[in-house]
This record gives structure tokens, sequence and C-alpha cells, in this order.
């Protein structure tokens, strides 16, 4: 693919991103105009713009607009650069944390801590309730990626139809777990799990994102420097060794991010499914496989989709609003379906 | 140089590598022959590091390869294996510049492109650089990664001698470009290179090989120059089929042919 073509990409997904994000803090019950947002930012920085705007305006965007705006650009980003990862590890764009069963290992924890009583510990509270309920989910993350990746392996190789199948699998078991656990649960609880199970960014606060910001920006800004090395991984394992790839070490960091940032952003948002299948899917249609190339702009396009996705879920039917989770399926379950039948067709999974 | 000392390796029960020693200078091919079983994969795994061996020892350059990092080994030697198990949709000249990758950090240089543009016309698949490689028929991807292989081991020298490791390097391939990706790899030799190739063909491996080693049941019975080594009743032997070395009327190059009903074909 020409550089220019993925300079021309790249430039415009980041534009689309800025008119999304101020679409995003604009829109709402309470509506603020791009200049009034720019004025009250600066505002913040100490600087005065001759923009008129109300407290109201103020308070809504710097309290509840901008943190959620934030949330969504944090999530979006480190789960469709993790799922981008995930493809180049697995040599296959069906690996997806979702379907894996990763974030389903993760909900499951979270909803083990908020019944458990480890979330409402007064000792976590705040921003240290998130990083422990992040650390909660990140093993249970971990220990799912890890269980499937085993499950998958058979001498030396990575069987994807037995990865899809073991992530099924986990996927049930880990609603089952919830459903066992949602008995046990008293009405407070049973709200939070529903929350939990269906995604929404409606929590955001600032509490949130700060308790994500580590475990989300450490993907975004180590997975692309793996990019060679995942490109040398579609050649196969043993191929990557002989082109002097750390094999090992890939596989760990690739599983260990993933688990990072899909842990922390079940934490606070639940489960957003197919962000990391769709985004990365719709990168190598334009501009190709290159991970050099793929890792840098699926964050870009990641936080586009959920910033707009999340605009539209508390907008298209006002004054409730739809579980950001049923949205992403609504665009994802469709491209999935086509890259089975595509991926079947070439013989490839099956 | 490469050196095998005793190497020993057990691949399955009742089947092991034994005592298996050899050694390849500069300027040589040399060809491990055998029949389906007989390790000859396993031992080419080992020789490449990508299996550990039980017992022995194995020195490249003069030092044992277990004490060569893999980066710097990458910037030397160069595995074509017999499988490549690529899915993703790129492109033949992408898929060749994945063989600069050991040489450069990010970005290719001017050099790293040099090279892949001349081993794209030395394989003959430079008028296949834009295609998509997932769309090549199976003889035309498996020369895409020999192009990929020699693109590794071409440019600057890092080490000398460098090493090209090929299995069943004639897979796939009609007769043409067997033979063309043999004087590849014969040529790099030639320049005072190593190259070590698995091969099924008795009759490229009597042509190319300037050593062979011949392998039965995960031992060895030969090493040595081809002529000395393949003789009726060793290859015979080793393919548990009656054989017969003879030679070309017109060129006298020697070849392989199987007995028929006992009816010598002897010239």
């Amino acid at each position: 693919m020409s550089l220019k073509r993925i300079r021309i990409t790249g430039i415009s997904t980041i534009v689309l991103l800025l008119i999304a994000v101020l679409l995003a803090m604009g829109i709402g019950a309470v509506s603020i105009s791009p200049l009034q947002i720019l004025a009250i930012l600066t505002k913040k920085a100490g600087m005065q713009l001759n923009v008129p705007f109300t407290t109201v305006q103020e308070s809504v965007l710097l309290a509840i607009r901008l943190p959620r705006v934030l949330m969504a650009v944090l999530i979006g980003s480190s789960l469709s650069v993790s799922g981008a990862a995930m493809q180049g590890l697995f040599r296959n764009p069906l690996a997806d944390p979702g379907l894996m069963g990763i974030s389903s290992g993760a909900s499951l924890a979270a909803v083990a801590a908020i019944v458990l009583g480890i979330h409402s510990n007064t000792f976590f509270s705040g921003v240290l309730g998130i990083y422990a309920l992040s650390i909660v989910t990140f093993l249970g993350a971990l220990i799912t990626a890890v269980l499937v990746y085993k499950i998958a392996q058979s001498g030396g190789r990575t069987i994807i139809a037995t990865m899809l199948l073991a992530g099924i699998a986990i996927n049930s078991l880990a609603g089952a777990g919830t459903g066992l656990f949602t008995f046990s649960a008293n009405d407070v609880q049973l709200r939070s799990i529903t929350f939990w199970m269906l995604g929404s960014l409606g929590g955001a606060s600032w509490n949130n994102v700060l308790g994500i910001i580590p475990f989300t920006i450490l993907p975004v800004v180590i997975l692309p420097r793996m990019a060679k090395s995942l490109n040398a991984f579609s050649l196969g394992e043993t191929n990557a060794a002989h082109l002097g790839t750390n094999t090992e070490s890939v596989k760990r960091t690739v599983v260990l991010l993933t688990a990072l940032c899909v842990g922390a952003s079940v934490a606070v948002a639940g489960v957003i499914g197919f962000i990391g299948l769709v985004v990365p899917h719709i990168i190598r249609l334009s501009i190709g496989p290159d991970n050099r190339y793929l890792l840098f702009l699926a964050p870009v396009l990641g936080a586009l989709l959920l910033v707009s996705a999340d605009l539209a879920a508390r907008t298209l039917f006002i004054p409730t609003e739809l579980p950001i989770g049923i949205i992403t399926a609504l665009i994802g379950a469709p491209v999935f379906l086509y890259i089975v039948i595509k991926e079947i067709k070439t013989q490839k999974i099956i | 140089m490469l050196q095998v000392e005793n190497i020993g390796y057990r691949i399955a029960p009742g089947l092991s590598l034994t005592d298996i020693s050899f050694s390849v200078s500069a300027g040589e091919m040399l060809v491990i022959m055998g029949a389906n079983g007989a390790g000859k994969s396993t031992l080419l795994k080992i020789i490449t590091g990508t299996l550990k061996m039980d017992s022995g020892a194995l020195f490249l350059n003069k030092m044992p390869l277990r004490f060569w990092q893999s980066r710097a080994l990458s910037t030397f030697t160069a595995v074509l294996q017999q499988q490549n198990q690529l899915q993703l949709p790129f492109s033949v000249y992408e898929v060749v510049m994945m063989g600069r990758y050991p040489h450069f950090k990010t970005r290719e240089t001017k050099s790293d492109e040099e090279i892949v543009t001349e081993v794209l016309h030395k394989t003959g698949i430079y008028h296949l650089k834009k295609r998509n490689y997932l769309t090549l028929s199976g003889g035309e991807q498996q020369r895409v990664h020999l192009a990929r292989v020699m693109a590794q081991i071409s440019g600057e020298k890092k080490e000398d001698p460098r090493y090209l490791f090929m299995d069943e390097p004639s897979n796939n391939l009609d007769i043409r470009h067997q033979h063309s990706a043999l004087k590849i790899a014969k040529d790099f030799a030639r320049q005072g290179n190593c190259v070590i190739a698995v091969l099924h063909d008795l009759n490229l491996a009597l042509q190319y090989a300037d050593k062979v080693v011949l392998l039965k049941n995960g031992q060895m019975m030969g090493f040595g120059s081809p002529i000395e080594i393949m003789t009726d009743e060793a290859i015979s032997d080793v393919y548990d089929l009656p054989l017969s070395v003879f030679h070309h009327p017109g060129s006298m190059h020697p070849m392989v042919m199987p007995l028929d009903n006992n009816r010598l074909i002897h010239v």
C-alpha cells in the first residue's frame, strides 16, 4: 500500500476523531458549542476567551462529558490496538478478546468482586478502588487468556477454530458464574451487575478516568513498537524466530497488555464487545495488513468508533440511554459473520 | 564453518538420531538425504536451533550454536521451511522485505529496497511484486519465500561465512524452477557461504551437492562427496528399493534410476 494513501487515511481519521470528540462534548440535554467548549477548557487553563457560557454548561462539560469522552477514547483505543496485536499474534483476523472469552473472564471477576464485597471495601475507595477492581478484572482476563491460549495450542501451532470454541465455552461458563453470583446479590449489587454485563460508559467520572489511564495507555504506547515482530509472526512462529524475533517475549507482552486493558475497561465500563475485531478489520481493508501502520491507526479509529457509538448510545432514545455494548454488537456481529464467511471460503479456519 | 559433532536426539520411541557428525566448510553445499521418516527434517531443526539436541555439540563459525544470540544469528543465517503459513494479504514485495527485518529497526533503508529488488529479479518473481501473496500458486509462494530468505542473507556481510538452510526447497516447483532454486543456492555457496539442504530428489542431490549426509532410521549411513557415498548398495539400502547410479550418456552426469525387475540399466 502506498505511503501517501496510508498518510491520507491516518490524517483523515485523526480529523474525524477530533470532530467526534467535539460533537460528543457538545451534544446532549445541555448543548455546548465548539467555541464554548474551547472557552471553558481555556478558562480552566487560566486564559479568558471572549465567548459567553453558563455555569451549568461549564459543570456539565467538566464533570460529565469530558471524563466520559476521555474514557471512550482510552477504552476504544486500547481495545482496538490490543485486538490488532492479538490478531497478529494468532495470525488470524478472528482473534478478538471478546470472542476469546477474555472480556467475560474479566467481567466474571468483576461480578465476583462486587458480590464478595471487595469492591465496596472502604479501604479501596475512589481511584484506589478502581485500581483494585482493575487488578481483579486484569487477573480474570489474564487467566482466561492463558487458558484459551493453552487449549488452542497443538504441536506448536494455534488452532483458531479450537480457540473460538474455547472462547464460546468460557463465555457461557462466565455467564453461568455471573448468574450464580446474581442469586446472592442484593438490589444495589444487582444493578451494577447488569451494568457490567451490557457495557456502558454511563459511569464515567474523573476517578474512573484516572483509574484506567495507566492500564490503557501502556498498550497504546508499547504494542505499536512490536509491529515488526508481529509482521514476522504472520510467517509462523518458527519463521519469526529465524528472523530474530524473541517469540516468547512477544507472546507474553501482547497477552499481558491485552489482559491489562481489557481488565481495566471491563472494570469501569463493563463488556464492550467487537471493537477489537471491527477496527483492525476496517483498517486492513483500507491500508493492508502491515502492522507497522495498522497498530498506529487502530487506536485512533478505535477511539473514533467508541466516541461515536457512545454519542449514539446516549442521544438516540433520549431520555433513556442504550447500553453501548448493544451498539457495538449491532455493528460488530455482522462484521464478524462477514469475516467468518470469507475465511471459510478461503479454507483458513475449518 | 558448521561443525556437527555426535548429535543425538530422541524423535519417538524406537527412533533416535544417533551419533551424527559432519561439517560444512565455506563454499560448500551439503545435502541431507534419506527415506521418509529417517530424521532429515528433525536434524535440520536441530541445526537451525528450533529443536534442542539431547547430546553432542554444534558449532557455527567456531562458536557453539547456543551461544549465538538469535538476533545476531538472523543477520547471517536464513531458513527456508517446507511449509509456510502466511494467511494475511501481504504483497509479495512486503513478504520479501520481511527477510530484511533483522537488518533494520523500524523502517527499511534504500539499501534494503535495492537488495529486495535484486533478489526479486534473481528468483524470477519481480513481475509478481505487487501481487497479493494469498492469490499466488503454491509454487509461486515457495519462490516468494526463497526470495525472502535470500534477501535475509544478502547485502553487507556481518559474519563470514553466511548460511542458508533449506527443507525440501524443490517442493511444489516445476522442473525449471527446481533447478533455478538450487542454482541460486549453489551460487550462494560458491560465493564462500554454506548451504545445507534436505532434498528428496536423488538426481538433484547428485547434480548440486558438494557433500551428502545419508540417513536411515536416524543413523548416519555416510558422509562425503555424492559419488563416493551414493553407491548402488548404499542408496538401495537407505531407500529399501533396488536403485542404481549410472551416467547420462551425453553429459556424463550421474543419475539414479530404480532397477526394473532385476534388469540392470548400467550404461
